[in-house]
């Protein structure tokens, strides 16, 4: 399996479409339009990275997740903004106690998972915002090891939450209520198949396959659910001081990549070989 | 003694060991000088092994190889407040090693073997991953090479260790001979009083 970049979107600048200093987080809807978390605002791509609209935010975003019925849901320091497909601001749910640096966002039926940098956990409450469980805050020691500062994780077809776990070298398998199932990855320095430095991976996102992106180098890869290493998507094009970048596939398996130092989302697409 | 301690453990720890380091190896000989005196001390922000942005360049040991007191003046700091505790630290380890059958790399990175780790908490003996840990340097051990500053810095570590002047050893010369052989100009003449330990 092979990849070739098809696409870079935005950059550093002070452009409608361009991120100003930060670019934290990115996100996809079922459209393939483009999501990102930059700066304190959303600015939102159609699929062929054309600029189509964005709106501040209250704080800096430090992600973004689109829902179901097309709600934008921004992570924050403390809360999570909510959006309207337009940006009108519907819903500002703030939350002292369980809501710390929110670097992720997901969904798992009518729930809602936050992923809490502050407190190294992910959060599950139901769709009124009821606390339920925690995700990997101490399963089985220690819970998510984040030296990395970012809790991220996806959700695939059937509920399963796929978080990184970078501290570990690993992907993690959670149930919704939190029982740990397994994980995929291993430590290792010079292997592309395992994860290397210190901490790794950093970002994660799951649709047919389950696409994980590395800092130090900055590398963006795909496995499958039972762990083998399918393709290093990309890794000479990201500043090479860059990490945590957020990591986003649409339904035809494009990649969508954020670099946070260039500022740039690279989007990749699958070779047909 | 278990060599695993708690969290309470390691604060005290870490109080106590910056107390004595402060008395015995820094401030201690600062408060002997003279207000407004000056003293040579390290800029992370220019040293070239804990500068961000410089990646994939060999460390620099100008401060091992120039300084003219025998087993330099410089020494690797942990600034424990900082450090990840990562399982596989690349200030520990050289992680580009062999894996072993533990899952860790084979080789540890600092020539001297002047870094020691220890599982801070409850440890999980069956499995490394699941574990914090606490790093500490052996400043007698130390010679301030700055391989594991250049290997902890952002973005692979968290940059929890730079190279200080350890002023106990330091003799103070006025016309320091690192200073003079370092490339990005980062040995710096501060006020005493300014001066960090």
């Amino acid at each position: 399996m092979q990849y070739q970049q098809v696409a870079v979107i935005g950059g550093k600048g002070p452009g409608p479409g361009q991120f100003r200093d930060s670019l934290r987080g990115i996100a996809l809807d079922p459209a393939g339009n483009i999501y990102a978390a930059n700066d304190s605002q959303i600015t939102v791509f159609d699929a062929a990275g054309r600029l189509r609209r964005r709106w501040s935010t209250s704080q800096p975003a430090h992600s973004v997740a689109v829902a179901p019925d097309g709600a934008v849901y921004t992570g924050q320091i403390r809360q999570i903004e909510i959006f309207d497909s337009a940006g009108k601001l519907v819903y500002t749910w703030r939350d002292d106690a369980l809501l710390g640096r929110v670097t992720a966002i997901g969904f798992v039926d009518a729930d809602v998972l936050a992923g809490d940098a502050t407190s190294r956990a992910i959060r599950r409450f139901d769709a009124a915002g009821k606390f339920r469980n925690n995700i990997g805050r101490d399963n089985p020691l220690n819970g998510l090891l984040i030296p990395n500062g970012v809790v991220d994780f996806g959700v695939d077809a059937h509920g399963i939450v796929h978080a990184a776990n970078p501290g570990k070298h690993r992907v993690e398998r959670y149930t919704p209520a939190g029982e740990l199932l397994g994980h995929i990855g291993h430590f290792h320095g010079t292997d592309p198949a395992g994860f290397g430095g210190c901490c790794n991976p950093t970002n994660v996102a799951v649709r047919d396959r389950i696409y994980v992106t590395e800092k130090a180098g900055p590398r963006a890869k795909v496995y499958s659910f039972s762990g083998e290493l399918e393709a290093v998507i990309a890794s000479d094009v990201f500043d090479a001081n860059c990490k945590n970048m957020s990591v986003a596939v649409d339904r035809r398996g494009r990649v969508h990549v954020a670099d946070t130092v260039k500022l740039a989302i690279f989007v990749f697409e699958p070779v047909a070989l | 003694m278990s060599e695993h301690f708690t969290r309470r453990d390691l604060l005290h720890h870490a109080v106590r060991g910056t107390v004595l380091a402060t008395l015995g190896g820094g401030a201690g000989f600062l408060v002997r000088k003279a207000h407004g005196q000056v003293v040579w001390q390290v800029d992370a922000a220019r040293c070239l092994n804990s500068r961000l942005g410089e990646v994939g360049v060999a460390a620099c040991n100008l401060c091992t190889t120039e300084c003219v007191v025998s087993l330099s003046a410089v020494r690797a700091v942990n600034e424990h407040s900082r450090c990840g505790r990562c399982n596989i630290c690349p200030a520990y380890f050289n992680i580009t090693s062999a894996v072993d059958e533990r899952g860790l790399p084979s080789e540890k990175l600092c020539p001297r073997d002047a870094i020691t780790r220890r599982p801070i908490g409850k440890a999980d003996p069956e499995d490394p991953a699941n574990n914090f840990y606490e790093y500490l340097i052996d400043e007698e051990k130390c010679d301030g090479c700055g391989k594991c500053v250049m290997q902890c810095k952002e973005p692979l570590g968290l940059g929890s260790i730079v190279l200080r002047i350890r002023y106990n050893k330091c003799v103070d010369c006025n016309r320091c001979a690192i200073s003079k052989a370092c490339p990005k100009d980062a040995l710096i003449r501060v006020p005493v009083e300014q001066a960090v330990t």
